[in-house]
């Protein structure tokens, strides 16, 4: 053996653990021509406890009901469900379904791991919703667990300090004054505090402020960062006005509502039924209660929302199995069941009149709904949001000016985008 | 003192073409597999991630290639540098303290007794304790009202944010760490020590040496191996350490316990900029090489390789 | 006074593991009553951890025990033996020992997949089964063997294999004992590979299913302290039953000497 092709062996070991997983399908597979779904389905999603309790019983029935369909279900942590997905779909073996945030289904598009949502399928759901599974004009998902953002806050609290239970801030200049009249002398006892560090719920706190002060994170075709622009610079600065930033619990700002330490946090529909688990004694309607997300006086009404959404794998050799087992998920009386018995909503047309466990939650999420944005929509979302937490948790710490902030966090998205 | 031979650590030779061959035969023999995993599971991988760190690779698709760009990028990106930074004062503050504590602890805990052995299996206790559910138990005791703000009032000191002032957190973090490693250092220290020939001992004490110099110029210089090898485990460790910081402070606050290896993985399966993580995993290599071959040529004493 | 001082030291390294117990014994949704026993029983519950448990003594024990084989007998050789390819050996194992484990991830994911081992015992062993780290510390602790005795086997005519395993392995027990307990801790706490290798919960070993009681927010204290306080026990376990051999292997020394 010479040296030149010793080299390009080398060369080309090197590269085999790379390329190996390259190479697409060459014919697509076709749905089997009587429509009956067949085959075994590999289905990840992330653990939680309630939507456990729905779903588990749901794949049992379908199994039973489709008898060729054999369905393998995987709960995986949320804090490693991105990266178990990504090691798959660069191995090539990614699963057939999968469960994923609606925020992360641009960049796996873009990258044609995701395989186009049934027409027929997406056409059933809330059509925002929809619209934040859809990259290029196409929907790559259907959409689950749909959740529109609130003001969380502790009545007993309010009442502690004069403020009336009934009547919670409708504007964040208000919230700015409750916040005052609410944060002890000592500063351990705060007003609203943000929920830090984490880049999902920054996105959301500070998407509702930028938006709200009439400017944007992303420029609208997403090319550029428009923070360092007075919209952005002042949405900064009322971030790092509130709460305080050096209060610590193991569970973050929950944690720190729970205790009621703070008195107000921005969060989803999710902590309904999370909250009175963390601590018994916290009950709805009395120790703690939600509100519409506030807005600023004489702004537009931004309500930050999310969801997550069900999608096939481009790879899947039975994609219409996959959407078949998928539409199953999604029915209308499941949408119901699982809204009474996991408080999760299943955004199907027509959601609004469905009833929840907390008949007060939905009427807040079906009058927010108008005003409901799922913010900047691009696939370098994970680049993005850990650029804008870093720009806020700066603020809040006080390392940073707003402005210096704001510039550094366009200056950041130049090299990513 | 010199009366004492020392003449453990020569590689033990006896000339000839026979035995030369035979150690090579049973060298080959004892390697192989070792020598095979390597190749497979480590070389193989790694001239991966050295192909990958010239080009632009998103998980997705055919790498492309970029020369020299994600080298520059580093130089100009100052998430880089900040947590090149936090690295080397993590590094600095966790490895040094805890091998001087270790050896300090290791010396009086290597000599038999019952007590002693009790006392070397409770000092590994929190090395034997899962990382993922210690970090939760981390969390409470730096929490505000928590056990180790209670241990500062004791003290009379206020109480401190542990893990959300971006002054402290780092140093929250290397507190962690060092009572988690703690007992492994110990440990292995102690097999060291055990493996000294107890002569030596009896011979300075004949030749009137205290305590005190008997460690420094009989015990250090003949544990320099497995010295070397704790402090070359140690800060290769600590320069690649992310999952305390993964699990503790997630980076925070504001960056300032972004050590390197976790803006490694937020890069590689965050943002999906693999050819980027890759470059910055070979700059840290060559870094790791080189310090490594430092401390071999600090510590390596007379014969041995 | 050193020894006050040493038990000193070893209360203070123990005051979290006291932390962790209360905060395991604390009941559902706070509480004064003390439900250590209950919350046991709470995870033990689903039937899932005694399978966990089986799987982390398979993947501890497993690769604990290949380790100290495989690495024993290499790093002896590094140490003690001549034989072509000995330096290049060596530097691959510093190497090794330099390289983040993150860039070579998605490689290794890549080969252990081609090889088909994606859910399954090897795939989660094999990929691990030598470390750099344990050869090194055999290299480390070979190199100070009393030469006299190689030698004097050398003479006796014995051969080369042979004298690794009666003299080298006896006189080197301290350090394989390190070795192995240091191997099978790592695997004990080992969450991020198997998570990626093993989609089939039946393979899953603790650190895997431990993970499974994040929540959306964080995770569930009470039951992940319990957890941790439960799975601490094995390992502590085997370190007192090994405690023994360690001070064999000093006596041993101590004698041949």
């Amino acid at each position: 053996m010479n040296r030149v092709s010793r080299r390009s062996l080398l060369a080309a070991a090197a590269l085999a653990p790379v390329l190996a997983a390259c190479g697409g399908r060459e014919d697509k597979p076709q749905a089997p021509a009587d429509g009956v779904p067949r085959g075994d389905l590999s289905v990840w999603l992330h653990q939680t406890r309630a939507y456990d309790a729905v779903f588990t019983p749901l794949v049992e029935k379908y199994t039973r009901e489709f008898r060729e369909v054999g369905v393998k279900p995987l709960f995986i942590p949320v804090a490693q469900l991105d990266t178990k997905l990504l090691t798959a779909f660069t191995g090539g073996s990614p699963p057939d379904v999968f469960r994923v945030g609606g925020w992360t289904i641009p960049g796996h598009a873009r990258k044609g791991r995701l395989a186009p949502a049934d027409q027929s399928l997406s056409s059933g759901f809330d059509k925002t919703a929809v619209d934040s599974l859809t990259y290029e004009g196409k929907a790559y998902g259907v959409p689950t667990d749909y959740t529109l953002c609130y003001l969380y806050y502790r009545r007993d609290r309010f009442a502690e300090a004069g403020l009336d239970p009934d009547k919670p801030p409708t504007t964040w200049e208000e919230v700015a004054d409750y916040s005052k009249r609410l944060t002890s002398a000592d500063g351990k006892k705060v007003g609203l505090q943000w929920i830090l560090g984490n880049p999902q719920w920054t996105v959301m706190q500070l998407l509702a402020l930028v938006k709200g002060k009439g400017g944007t994170i992303l420029s609208p075709d997403g090319s550029r960062a428009t923070m360092a622009t007075d919209a952005g610079v002042e949405a900064l600065r009322f971030y790092a006005g509130l709460g305080n930033a050096k209060l610590s619990n193991p569970l973050s700002a929950f944690g720190l509502f729970a205790s009621g330490e703070a008195a107000m946090i921005v969060s989803g529909l999710f902590a309904m039924d999370l909250l009175p688990t963390l601590d018994k004694k916290l009950e709805f309607g009395k120790v703690y209660d939600i509100a519409p997300m506030p807005r600023f006086d004489a702004g537009p009404a931004v309500v930050p929302a999310y969801t997550w959404g069900w999608a096939v794998a481009e790879k899947s050799e039975i994609p219409h199995t996959a959407w078949h087992f998928i539409d199953y998920l999604q029915r209308p009386d499941v949408a119901a069941e699982q809204l009474r018995d996991a408080g999760s909503l299943t955004p199907i047309t027509g959601w609004e009149k469905l009833e929840g466990a907390d008949q007060k939650a939905i009427e807040i999420m079906a009058a927010s709904a108008p005003d409901a944005d799922f913010g900047p929509r691009t696939p370098v979302w994970a680049e993005m949001a850990k650029a804008l937490t870093d720009a806020g948790d700066a603020v809040a710490h006080g390392k940073k000016t707003p402005e210096q902030a704001a510039q550094d966090f366009d200056q950041a998205m130049r090299l990513a985008l | 003192m010199t009366t004492v031979q020392l003449r453990i650590g020569r590689p033990a030779t006896l000339s000839g073409q026979g035995q030369r061959r035979a150690e090579g035969r049973a060298g080959g023999l004892l390697a192989l597999p070792a020598a095979i995993y390597f190749g497979v599971f480590w070389l193989l991988p790694f001239l991966s991630a050295a192909y990958l760190s010239f080009t632009r690779y998103d998980l997705a698709g055919m790498p492309e290639w970029v020369g020299l760009d994600n080298y520059r990028k580093m130089a100009e990106d100052p998430g880089f540098w900040n947590s090149a930074q936090v690295t080397l004062v993590y590094t600095a503050g966790s490895v040094i303290p805890s091998i001087v504590l270790a050896l300090a602890i290791a010396v009086p805990l290597a000599r038999p007794g019952r007590l002693n052995g009790v006392l070397r299996g409770l000092m590994m206790i929190p090395a034997v304790m899962p990382l993922v559910a210690t970090s939760v138990v981390w969390r409470i005791i730096y929490a505000d009202g928590g056990p180790a703000n209670a241990v500062l009032g004791v003290a009379g000191f206020g109480p401190v944010s542990w893990l959300t002032d971006d002054g402290i957190a780092l140093w929250a973090l290397v507190i962690m760490v060092t009572w988690k490693h703690l007992g492994l250092f110990v440990i292995i220290l102690t097999a060291g020590l055990q493996g000294l020939p107890p002569s030596v001992y009896e011979a300075a004490a004949l030749d009137g040496a205290g305590p005190v110099r008997a460690f420094f110029s009989i015990t250090l210089p003949l544990l320099r191996r497995t010295l070397l090898f704790v402090l070359v485990i140690a800060v290769v460790g600590s320069m690649q350490a992310f999952i305390p910081a993964f699990l503790l402070t997630g980076g925070g606050p504001a960056g300032a316990t972004e050590v390197l290896p976790y803006y490694m993985w937020s890069n590689a399966f965050g943002f999906e900029r693999m050819g980027y993580a890759s470059a910055m995993a070979m700059v840290l290599l060559a870094v790791l090489v080189v310090l490594s071959l430092v401390q071999f040529r600090f510590l390596r004493g007379g014969g041995d390789d | 006074m050193t020894r006050v001082l040493l038990c000193l030291v070893v209360a203070v390294m123990l005051l979290p593991v006291g932390v962790m117990a209360v905060v395991a014994s604390a009941p559902e949704g706070g509480g004064a009553e003390f439900s250590l026993f209950a919350n046991i029983a709470e995870m033990f519950a689903g039937g899932d951890f005694p399978v966990y448990f089986r799987n982390s003594l398979i993947l501890s024990f497993g690769i604990g025990l290949l380790d100290v084989l495989f690495a024993g007998a290499s790093g002896y050789a590094l140490a003690r033996l001549r034989f072509r390819g000995k330096k290049v050996l060596f530097v691959l194992v510093v190497g090794t020992l330099a390289l983040s484990p993150t860039v070579v991830m998605v490689p290794v994911y890549v080969i252990v997949h081609q090889l088909g081992w994606i859910d399954t015992y090897q795939g989660m062993i094999v990929p691990s089964m030598i470390s750099a780290f344990g050869v090194f510390l055999v290299r480390q602790f070979a190199l100070g063997l009393p030469e006299e005795l190689l030698l004097a086997a050398r003479v006796d005519g014995a051969g080369e294999v042979r004298i690794f395993a009666t003299i080298a392995v006896p006189l080197l027990r301290p350090a394989l004992l390190t070795l192995f307990l240091l191997q099978f801790l790592t695997q004990w706490d080992n969450l991020l590979w198997p998570l990626l290798v093993a989609n089939d919960p039946a393979l899953w070993p603790l650190p895997v299913g431990i993970s499974q009681l994040q929540t959306e927010i964080g995770y569930d204290i009470r039951l992940m302290t319990t957890a941790a306080l439960v799975t601490a026990v094995p390992p502590i376990v085997l370190m007192f039953f090994l405690q023994r051999y360690y001070v064999a292997g000093l006596t041993l020394g101590g004698v041949k000497k």
